[in-house]
């Protein structure tokens, strides 16, 4: 790599004719710069302006370059998808162990955060045009009473009211829990986004 | 409700998708998988050259980018965040190429002799610059396309070839003299 005169013929002396004694790497400088300080013997040359112009027009075949690929690319069938989901190890997101009571005083129950989480997403999408985000758990759910906090992000579609539907999640996620679990709520708090707009805008 | 129809995973924004898969959800990640699969693909093909080793690739940084995804701080860049982990198993390949000797310092392929009218020949000006990628010797094909579509810095794209700065700066600008030659000859 280092011996460049391995390279024949290709580079060597081929800076286009009509620089004014200007190289297409100071030009592309230049564009980086936003074209300042202006430099007059750039801009008063003519040659410079169709070696910028074809800079410019290269970047903007550029930017677009990768989303004409991806448009290009076969339509992979559900078997390419479902290989790549067939490597994934689901225990990286199990989460810490959360005890639940049992009838039996020598039986040590738990379900794991992981499944708590799926459940907090199951109800939150039960509630209409809602699809629920990420949830955390905040406080020591491996003791048994702790006071925990549910934080639940979500996007809405079509819903009225961004509030009713915070409510409506809040009451569902409460339900869930108490039916399955033995956490000690203290509160729930749900920040959820409008995605309507996005969702017209993909369309 | 409404008389919309019900909303599904594949409406949720990549912030939603990207918070569920890190909570483990694998539906929310399968829909990022189909959303920027394709994406990825491509950026891979398009650093590693071809697409003989596109599909691994993409497939291991999936299983990265799942492992790793509750260390993602905002879910919005999900996308960038996925195709810098595709970026680093390709440059991961092109090293495993150079130190098992498959490719050497000079193209692989003998420089075409390409004539402007050749290029011209192509429909647009997309293909024009495909051609022109195309005819690229390797190691200039590859500083090129780290630095204008994957973003890489000169620093970054030394670090990640083993070479000089300084050659990454030379290499750069004799790929862009060429596409711009061949632009200019297409217009």
């Amino acid at each position: 790599m280092s011996n460049h005169s391995a390279e024949p013929a290709d580079f060597s002396g081929d800076e286009p004719e009509g620089l004014d004694g200007h190289t297409i790497e100071e030009l592309n400088d230049y564009l980086d710069r936003d074209r300042t300080p202006t430099d007059a013997s750039i801009d008063n040359s003519p040659g410079c302006q169709i070696a910028l112009g074809t800079l410019e027009r290269l970047r903007g075949l550029t930017r677009t370059l990768l989303d004409r690929d991806a448009l290009a690319e076969p339509e992979r069938d559900d078997s390419w998808v479902s290989s790549i989901l067939a490597g994934l190890t689901r225990e990286v997101h199990a989460g810490r162990d959360i005890p639940i009571t049992h009838g039996s005083p020598n039986a040590r129950l738990s379900v794991t955060e992981g499944a708590v989480r799926g459940m907090i997403r199951a109800a939150g999408d039960s509630v209409g045009g809602i699809v629920t985000g990420r949830c955390r758990l905040e406080g020591d759910v491996t003791e048994l009473g702790e006071p925990i906090n549910v934080l639940v992000e979500a996007n809405a579609f079509w819903v009225d009211r961004l509030a009713d539907a915070e409510e409506d999640v809040r009451r569902a996620v409460r339900a869930e829990l108490e039916r399955h679990t033995d956490l000690n709520i203290e509160a729930i708090d749900v920040t959820i986004e409008d995605a309507t707009a996005s969702l017209a805008s993909t369309e | 409700m409404s008389e919309h129809a019900p909303t599904s995973l594949t409406d949720a924004d990549d912030r939603t998708l990207a918070g569920r898969a890190a909570d483990g959800d694998v539906r929310a990640f399968e829909v990022l998988v189909r959303r920027y699969g394709p994406l990825m693909r491509a950026y891979a093909t398009r650093i590693l050259g071809s697409n003989a080793e596109s599909d691994d690739v993409v497939q291991e940084a999936f299983v990265t980018s799942w492992q790793q995804l509750s260390t993602l701080d905002d879910g919005r860049a999900v996308k960038s965040w996925m195709m810098r982990i595709v970026s680093n198993k390709s440059i991961d390949r092109l090293r495993a190429r150079r130190e098992h000797g498959d490719i050497d310092d000079h193209d692989p392929q003998e420089p075409i002799e390409r004539s402007p009218a050749h290029v011209a020949e192509s429909r647009s000006q997309e293909e024009a610059l495909s051609q022109a990628l195309a005819a690229l010797p390797e190691p200039q094909r590859q500083c090129w396309t780290l630095r204008e579509i994957a973003d890489y810095s000169y620093e970054e794209i030394a670090e990640q070839l083993d070479l000089p700065t300084s050659t990454v700066r030379g290499l750069l600008a004799r790929a862009r003299k060429a596409l711009t030659r061949e632009m200019e000859a297409w217009r």
